[in-house]
């Protein structure tokens, strides 16, 4: 009896306790409310941004938030440094768990990367197409890749338009120039690449083992994705058998070698080891890392797939787009913030050219001073003319809401076919992979 | 508190209070999100388009060809990791409780070290060991070992291998530190019996450290089971489960079905109870076989 007294006695204590805390975090959140109702008046001017890069992107938001400055004195802008992978986490996490209220206002995204997000949370970001922002103003394929049901959802910012940056010392050693790059396919690249391998014992270029960039590019390059009209298209799809053989003759033939990891990436060109790096044009930052190798860089297009219709010498990898938060309580600024800045203003890209070599994908700021800069480190080239001139001739492709299980896939089938696997079956796998990862 | 409850009462009602806020905390962090986990389990879809589905997600694993790549791999580091771990832990400890050897608290603290490392951080520092041009090629070549560098993580089986080397290196004076803890409870005078009766130190090992320090044994192996059916950190930052899926371990999968691809929450919960209940299976028959007294 008396134990049973105890046990209602601790009971009693249990609920009355729980009542005081429940009742205490209610007059907490009310006062919270309250307080954030009072911040929000106060700080009606002020915008929470995520993105990643010191030197890169959020140099380029402080920089458009000084030019919005001299319009709007009292505006503020806060950039909180989040590393891609964890915009991701966190924006997942927020957004299924249902507390939006912990996004920014923007956020900068991956443009593999949007389709995903904009399809699996629909709501979640601000429909852009009739906000004022005039998109045919930048690079088409970039609108198209955050286009989701024909409604335009990210300002595009960073370029990907994909280049070859060749060594002009080693190319002469073996009586090339950077001429002989401009407008070729892939089998003359590779028919090059040994002749310059056999006389300076240069390969001309390295990639991460088992990333699927380059193989993409090549897809893009002939306006094709692992996707056609929503459906997989892997084991069906003649661009993309054409860009794994291209790869796979890549590296047997040593004119291509991989390395494991980025870091190891980068060193293979700053360190000497290759005379050359394709990707996109963000890798020219890290191209000039070297100052012995000043003036004796060049740049050109892509080489072209042979016998494929529709194969460009043009592609893009990589680059990434701004996105409004349809939870953000100041979206009318947000959109009004990008679109005088990265959607208008070319003192802004002429700013951020000359200091990170960001360039722009839209149109009007090729008009900027700096764009025809002659660059030394390129030996006198004007680069940044050139690259935008291809950045207006990629192909357009969506990279679908599977991209990453599809990118994933095809370079597992790559490091399998490279070590030995036959290609049918590796990209069958592939195939059966992603279908299943889309079966749900 | 009323005076008329009996001593024992009144103690039973303040543990109860004591132990009140730890149970809370402990059921509203853990075994809520559990069970909330158990219920997504049931449901299936991507993002926030999601649907109650049933037994799918658990029918699903059945032909899910990463997963299983992803157990396979899993159970290689259980298999040949956990005991080798293990072995050369026990070893140690009683190398270290020699009373004749000399700066054991040098030793000791060399060999724990390591657990204090972050998981990321050594994860990255074995990944450039193990570079084509990292340090172990370095000293191999130089040693004439081998004639050209070997790129260990290209390679499925060497970067599986360097993986259990990193796991073996981060753990093992971890485990050592409970067998030295347990080492302490066995009576000096035991050890010396044997010596008169003519025992060798591998015999006194064999028969007095190893069934004495049972409980030890047993409790390290649940928890380096129930740790490894876990391994996230090492292949994410090593290998990234690289070449080609080789090295990709469970928890590796469940993060990218959650948040690498499109998430499906869902599913990647289902793989989750089937990690709980591997944990489970393998920690039962342990206590079962170790308890045969």
């Amino acid at each position: 009896m008396k134990r049973k007294l105890g046990l209602l006695l601790v009971i009693t204590m249990v609920i009355t306790m729980l009542n005081g805390c429940g009742s205490n975090t209610n007059t907490n959140a009310n006062t919270d409310a309250d307080a954030s109702n009072k911040k929000e008046e106060s700080k009606s001017n002020e915008l929470t941004v995520w993105c990643w890069d010191k030197n890169f992107n959020i140099y380029a938001m402080n920089e458009a938030a000084k030019i919005y400055q001299k319009d709007h004195p009292d505006f503020k802008l806060n950039v909180v440094e989040t590393a891609w992978d964890d915009v991701q986490t966190k924006l997942t996490t927020a957004v299924t768990s249902g507390q939006t209220d912990t996004l920014p206002d923007i956020l900068l995204m991956q443009d593999n990367a949007l389709a995903k997000n904009i399809t699996n949370y629909p709501d979640t970001f601000v429909d852009l197409t009739n906000s004022g922002i005039d998109f045919s103003q930048f690079a088409q394929y970039k609108t198209a890749l955050s286009t989701v049901n024909n409604k335009i959802y990210g300002v595009p910012f960073d370029s990907g338009t994909a280049v070859t940056a060749l060594r002009t010392d080693i190319l002469e050693k073996a009586g090339y120039t950077i001429n002989d790059f401009k407008d070729i396919t892939w089998s003359r690249f590779i028919e090059i690449g040994k002749d310059v391998l056999k006389k300076t014992g240069m390969p001309l270029l390295s990639s991460q083992a088992g990333s699927p960039d380059l193989v993409m590019m090549m897809l893009q390059s002939a306006g094709v994705w692992a996707f056609k009209d929503g459906k997989l298209s892997i084991t069906d799809n003649p661009v993309l058998q054409k860009a794994v053989d291209t790869y796979v003759e890549l590296v047997k033939s040593g004119v291509l070698i991989e390395v494991n990891n980025w870091d190891q990436y980068i060193a293979t060109f700053n360190t000497g080891k290759v005379a050359g790096a394709m990707t996109g044009c963000w890798i020219l930052a890290s191209v000039q890392a070297s100052d012995e190798q000043k003036g004796k860089w060049a740049v050109t297009n892509i080489p072209k797939l042979d016998g494929i219709d529709n194969a460009t010498n043009y592609s893009s990898v990589g680059g990434s787009s701004w996105l409004v938060l349809s939870n953000s309580k100041n979206k009318d600024l947000a959109v009004d913030f990008l679109s005088k800045t990265f959607a208008g203003s070319t003192d802004l890209y002429n700013t951020i050219l000359k200091t990170s070599s960001a360039i722009a994908t839209w149109g009007p700021a090729s008009t900027a001073t700096n764009y025809g800069i002659a660059h030394e480190y390129f030996g006198g080239q004007k680069i940044f003319e050139d690259i935008i001139e291809y950045g207006k001739k990629v192909p357009k492709v969506s990279y679908g809401v599977y991209n990453y299980e599809a990118r994933d896939a095809i370079g597992t089938a790559i490091t399998k076919i490279i070590s030995g696997t036959d290609k049918d079956s590796a990209l069958k796998e592939a195939e059966s992979t992603v279908k299943f990862q889309m079966g749900q | 508190m009323p005076k008329n409850l009996e001593v024992k009462s009144r103690q039973d009602v303040i543990s109860w209070v004591f132990i009140f806020p730890a149970a809370l905390l402990l059921l509203i962090t853990k075994f809520w999100p559990i069970i909330k986990a158990f219920i997504l389990s049931f449901q299936s879809g991507v993002g926030l388009n999601t649907s109650f589905s049933g037994l799918k997600n658990y029918a699903r694993m059945l032909q899910d060809n990463l997963l299983h790549i992803s157990i396979f791999n899993t159970f290689f580091y259980l298999l040949l990791q956990v005991p080798i771990m293990l072995i050369i832990a026990i070893i140690l400890a009683a190398l270290l409780n020699d009373h004749r050897l000399k700066f054991k608290g040098f030793f000791r603290t060399a060999i724990f070290l390591p657990c204090a490392m972050s998981l990321v951080s050594y994860a990255i520092i074995f990944r450039s060991l193990f570079a084509r041009d990292g340090f172990v090629n370095l000293i191999l070549t130089k040693l004439n070992i081998l004639n050209n560098p070997v790129n260990w993580l290209a390679d499925p089986w060497m970067a599986r291998i360097v993986i259990v080397i990193a796991l073996t290196w981060r753990w093992t004076g971890y485990n050592m530190i409970f067998y030295l803890a347990g080492l302490q409870g066995i009576d000096p005078a035991v050890y010396e019996a044997a010596k008169i009766d003519g025992a060798s130190a591998f015999t006194s090992f064999r028969k007095i450290t190893v069934p004495l320090l049972k409980p030890m044994i047993l409790l390290t192996s649940i928890t380096s089971i129930s740790g490894t059916l876990q391994l996230f950190d090492e292949t994410k930052n090593l290998t990234n489960g690289g070449p080609a899926n080789s090295t990709i371990s469970i928890s590796h999968y469940i993060y990218n079905l959650s948040f690498a691809y499109s998430p499906q929450f869902g599913y990647a919960a289902a793989v989750s109870f089937l990690v709980l209940i591997m944990v489970a299976t393998l920690s039962f028959i342990e206590l079962k076989a170790g308890d045969r007294r």
